[in-house]
């Protein structure tokens, strides 16, 4: 029987070779890998809550802006969100509480966004050549004068 | 015939056999004993390592992706290259500067030649353009990931981090993923990039965070002329199926086979 040491050693070879590849299998594969595909299962309801949703829609502004919400809803401009002009509402409203100051941009590049004439957007867009529209000097608010942003006419 | 008696080779090195016996018992006892000790980790493994919902859901109750498969659709004749929805992508997801998951091209074509432009992504719309042929038609494509059912970019990831969701969108575990860049190659919407901040691809999620809240991507939310529409193709009366059912749409690159669900109304052949 002194030939059963050779199955010993062996055995004790396999057995601790074994151990470390599961040892270390466990160590270094994530918990949830392959719980529903060839990844980290659990990423998925990470990704769902990265973070709070910023943009909230033009729903909740009606609340405390009744006047510009009414205009808005006259004019040109009842199929554009709030958020286009005036950024998320995340930075303003979180959760019901206001959090901070809206952006209010007034310069004309904000309006020169949509309504500049340029090579691409559809031709029965309303648009502007700049310099032939505006007789004044192209300066923020210049657009204001004439234009209420709420509501414009065409 | 059974009485045929063939030489015994044991019987030639009799002192041999009861070893190789040996050998081969406790052989087979060792390998029983690896099967067990397997089965026993992998059971230990799957009870303490699994979730504790449901094992086709990860959500739990909130949310259940088997009950949504999201698609997009874009229409270029709508688009007016106001840079909105890249401005919101911004807001919504800290896209790093000089980066875009989702952006505008705008393409002005004529008989002589043929002209593609994407200032900063379009961020801050475009400026008049001036091309040196006679330009004969002019449009604007926002672009973003597509989505693809065959994704090219997660079967080249050599780590598991870019996988494909049930509901039907493509994401990358930043946790997992090396930034190997692999997938930003292989990708042939060019939709991927490596983030300067945290050096794992990065990509357009459809807004996860937004959309398993039953909001849409913000992109599209805040899309003034509708260019942009998202929808579920497991809803009976959803609007974007209808539109994908019933008009013609088109796809980026169809050649390539890998199934975008992203689709394109008014799209022209000179769009890659």
């Amino acid at each position: 029987m002194e030939h059963s040491r050779h199955v010993f050693r062996i055995a004790l070879v396999l057995v601790v070779a074994i151990s470390a590849f599961v040892l270390l299998r466990t160590l270094f594969v994530p918990r949830t890998y392959g719980d529903y595909g060839p990844y980290r299962g659990g990423n998925v309801v990470e990704q769902a809550h990265v973070r709070e949703p910023r943009h909230a829609g033009s729903d909740g502004c009606t609340s405390c802006h009744a006047k510009q919400a009414a205009d808005r809803k006259t004019g040109g401009h009842k199929a554009v969100s709030c958020e286009v002009c005036h950024g998320p509402s995340g930075i303003h409203v979180q959760a019901g509480a206001v959090k901070g100051k809206m952006p209010v941009d007034r310069s004309y590049q904000l309006c020169a966004r949509c309504h500049r004439k340029i090579e691409g957007r559809p031709e029965k867009f309303p648009q502007v050549v700049l310099d032939q529209h505006v007789p004044a000097a192209l300066e923020t608010g210049v657009c204001l004068q004439c234009h209420n942003p709420h509501s414009p006419k065409p | 015939m059974s009485d045929t008696q063939y030489p015994a080779p044991a019987e030639a090195g009799a002192p041999q056999e009861p070893a190789r016996r040996d050998f081969l018992e406790q052989g087979v006892k060792l390998a029983s004993g690896a099967v067990v000790f397997f089965a026993g980790a992998r059971a230990l493994a799957s009870s303490g390592g699994g979730a504790p919902g449901p094992k086709d859901n990860p959500f739990g109750e909130e949310y259940d992706w088997n009950e949504h498969r999201y698609a997009y659709v874009i229409d270029t004749k709508k688009c007016i290259g106001c840079g909105s929805c890249v401005r919101a992508c911004r807001a919504e997801n800290d896209v790093p500067d000089g980066f875009f998951r989702t952006w505008i091209e705008r393409y002005i074509v004529g008989p002589e030649g043929s002209h593609v432009d994407s200032p900063n992504g379009g961020i801050d719309g475009f400026p008049p353009a001036s091309v040196a042929f006679a330009a004969k038609k002019s449009f604007l494509v926002p672009k973003m990931c597509m989505h693809c059912t065959e994704t090219p970019c997660v079967q080249v990831c050599p780590v598991g981090a870019s996988y494909r969701t049930r509901d039907g969108v493509v994401m990358v575990d930043d946790q997992s993923c090396i930034g190997c860049g692999y997938c930003v190659q292989a990708c042939p919407y060019g939709s991927r990039f490596l983030s300067p901040k945290t050096h794992t691809a990065e990509k357009c999620t459809w807004c996860y965070h937004r959309i398993t809240k039953g909001l849409k991507p913000a992109c599209v939310e805040v899309c003034p002329t509708q260019t942009r529409l998202f929808g579920d193709m497991k809803r009976e009366d959803d609007p974007v199926r209808k539109i994908i059912e019933t008009e013609r749409v088109a796809i980026l690159q169809p050649h390539l086979l890998t199934e975008p669900n992203c689709f394109y109304l008014h799209l022209d052949k000179e769009v890659r």
